[in-house]
């Protein structure tokens, strides 16, 4: 495994009247994250919330390039980005105790945070495909490249970890600075990964080592 | 990090402990017990919220460090709402150290905070001070610092120093308003109110009259010669004489000062100090061996003079002899007397001091405690009693803030 210090690239907030971030992801040109009860878009270049949908926002939220999809209390909800409307949700595999959500591949991956497990999920009727044990509690979830990613949060401690999809197995591990949390995890599908700084109340943008 | 969990403690912060139970009602893990334990702290079932924390602390992992402290301030305080007083104060400060360490400031001043509060409920003033100095003169947000302010305020009322007092509770009602939290306000009027109802009953020549407590703190600073029947003891300024275990000396003297400049006679003496319904020869013995020990007590401040009828008190350095009583005397008024030392005290030890039966001790801590004069803390030959709770002294719940939030 390899094992290294997270390179954190910029920093994003904190914003007003956000106090903590739960969820993050990515649509090509606006980093979302949720914060309780709005999704926010914010522009990357400026760092500013450029647009707010008012929709239940509790933990992971994902992106699958028309659609975001937003974890809300045990349901993930189905919302449309253009008019923040809730069209379907099915039921959260964790039943509450969900934490992040990233789209790939035709599925939605889901984290179960003190379970330590990723679920595979159909995005259609919530039915778990698979699921991939972690060995510690599993926060943001993101797939990049055909890598598996996801943050962890455990005590005080936090990292983004780069696992083997079918063993579970470290592959990499990227740690922050302590007292650091990562809460969201998404991959901007170039060298960055936007991450939420959970109560912090920010998000933060953290270098992908290059391959090679 | 959770869904659910943060759905319950957004509700929790919006002030719907009824919307985070039904959350995480039937959910079992560490987060979850914690969220259910506030909530149940805020609809009042202290006990179940006990409970509950307790759990939650144990089920958070070794590595959540913040999120257990955290359990342990929330369920500190409800043991000191309760009055549970005999909790050991190591795991509070424990938590505090823990959050001071990770950064969570709020907390561990509030932790901080109930650990002052218990030490000025159980009578230790100098440890009291000692928290607070420590947790340092910062800035804090309005509701914390109402209760710093109140703390203040209570070891002040304490030390008789009531201009610090009210120093404290104005800028105790300032915070509170900013606070906008009623309870702090309503806890900072009560306070205020206790400076301005009578506090004692000064009895002099025969007269009396109602004191402020800024009045017994004059007289505490004046020549007089005080019988102080909240103390059980003898003082002139800083010279004090304490007869909390000699209660038939405290009663010939405050006797005699209630007479005072007249003298009393032997009769009414022995009737007064022995409780003696028929008076013969060993009562008159006795009453001039007590004379005897007290004409010693007392040198510092004055004479027990022998008159034809009986005796009299003949102070030395001033004119002045005065007897400090409580606003209404009541019956187990000598057993309030020896509590209102803010000390815990055991009943076998009351007794003693009392020269009465332990059996007659209990029966008088079991009646003061039904109608919330005494307290006690501990089980068994553990147990201690005393004095009902300080004014100034903060008694709702605020719990720690964000217990979870992520």
């Amino acid at each position: 495994m390899k094992r290294s210090a997270a390179e954190i690239v910029r920093e994003y907030g904190p914003f007003a009247g956000v106090d903590a971030v739960h969820g993050v992801t990515y649509d090509g040109s606006h980093v979302w994250f949720a914060s309780g009860d709005k999704l926010n878009a914010v522009d990357p270049e400026s760092g500013k919330i450029a647009r707010s949908l008012d929709v239940a926002a509790h933990a992971g939220t994902a992106f699958d390039g028309r659609h975001l999809f937003q974890i809300a209390e045990d349901r993930i909800q189905k919302i449309d980005a253009a008019s923040g409307k809730v069209l379907t949700s099915i039921p959260a595999p964790g039943g509450g105790g969900d934490s992040g959500l990233a789209w790939a591949e035709g599925s939605l991956w889901v984290g179960q945070y003190r379970e330590r497990k990723i679920h595979q999920v159909d995005p259609d009727t919530g039915k778990v495909l698979r699921t991939i044990e972690s060995k510690r509690f599993v926060t943001g979830v993101t797939w990049v490249d055909g890598e598996l990613w996801h943050g962890t949060w455990e005590g005080e401690d936090s990292d983004i970890r780069r696992i083997d999809p079918d063993t579970g197995k470290v592959l990499e591990q990227l740690d922050l600075p302590a007292g650091t949390m990562v809460s969201g995890l998404e991959s901007d599908g170039g060298d960055r990964f936007f991450c939420g700084g959970g109560a912090n109340g920010n998000v933060r943008a953290v270098r992908r080592p290059r391959r090679g | 990090m959770e869904s659910l969990i943060n759905a319950a403690a957004r509700a929790l912060e919006a002030g719907d402990p009824l919307g985070a139970l039904n959350r995480v009602a039937l959910r079992n893990d560490a987060p979850s017990l914690a969220l259910r334990g506030i909530a149940m702290a805020q609809l009042g079932d202290l006990a179940k919220a006990k409970t509950l924390l307790r759990s939650a602390a144990r089920a958070f992992g070794p590595r959540e460090a913040v999120a257990r402290a955290r359990c342990v301030v929330a369920e500190a305080e409800i043991a000191l709402v309760s009055r549970d007083l005999g909790r050991p104060a190591k795991m509070l400060a424990a938590a505090r150290a823990t959050l001071e360490k990770h950064g969570d400031v709020a907390n561990a001043t509030h932790a901080g905070h109930i650990e002052a509060r218990r030490l000025l409920l159980v009578g230790q003033l100098d440890e009291a001070e000692r928290i607070l100095a420590e947790l340092g003169p910062s800035p804090l947000p309005p509701a914390p610092q109402v209760v710093r302010e109140l703390v203040v305020a209570g070891i002040a009322i304490r030390r008789l120093r009531t201009k610090d007092a009210r120093a404290a509770l104005a800028r105790a009602a300032r915070a509170a308003s900013l606070a906008g939290i009623p309870g702090l306000t309503a806890e900072v009027e009560s306070t205020n109110r206790v400076l301005d109802t009578p506090a004692a009953r000064l009895i002099t020549r025969g007269d009396e009259r109602p004191l402020l407590l800024e009045q017994v703190e004059e007289l505490a600073a004046s020549d007089a010669l005080v019988v102080d029947t909240f103390h059980h003891s003898v003082r002139r300024r800083s010279t004090i004489v304490s007869l909390g275990t000699r209660p038939v000396l405290f009663a010939l003297a405050r006797i005699l000062a209630q007479a005072w400049p007249a003298d009393v006679t032997r009769e009414a003496l022995m009737a007064g100090a022995f409780r003696a319904r028929h008076v013969d020869e060993s009562h008159r013995a006795r009453l001039r061996v007590e004379i005897g020990r007290l004409r010693a007590k007392l040198k510092p401040f004055a004479d027990v003079a022998a008159t034809k009828q009986g005796f009299a008190l003949t102070p030395r350095k001033t004119r002045q002899v005065v007897v400090l009583a409580r606003p209404v005397e009541e019956k187990h008024a000598a057993v309030l007397a020896f509590l209102s030392d803010g000390e815990p005290w055991s009943s076998s030890a009351l007794a003693l001091a009392l020269g009465t039966s332990a059996r007659t001790v209990q029966r008088a801590l079991d009646e003061l405690a039904r109608s919330n004069k005494v307290q006690s803390f501990g089980h068994g030959r553990a147990r201690r009693w005393m004095m009902p709770p300080v004014p100034g002294f903060p008694t709702g719940l605020l719990l720690p803030g964000p217990l979870l939030k992520t």
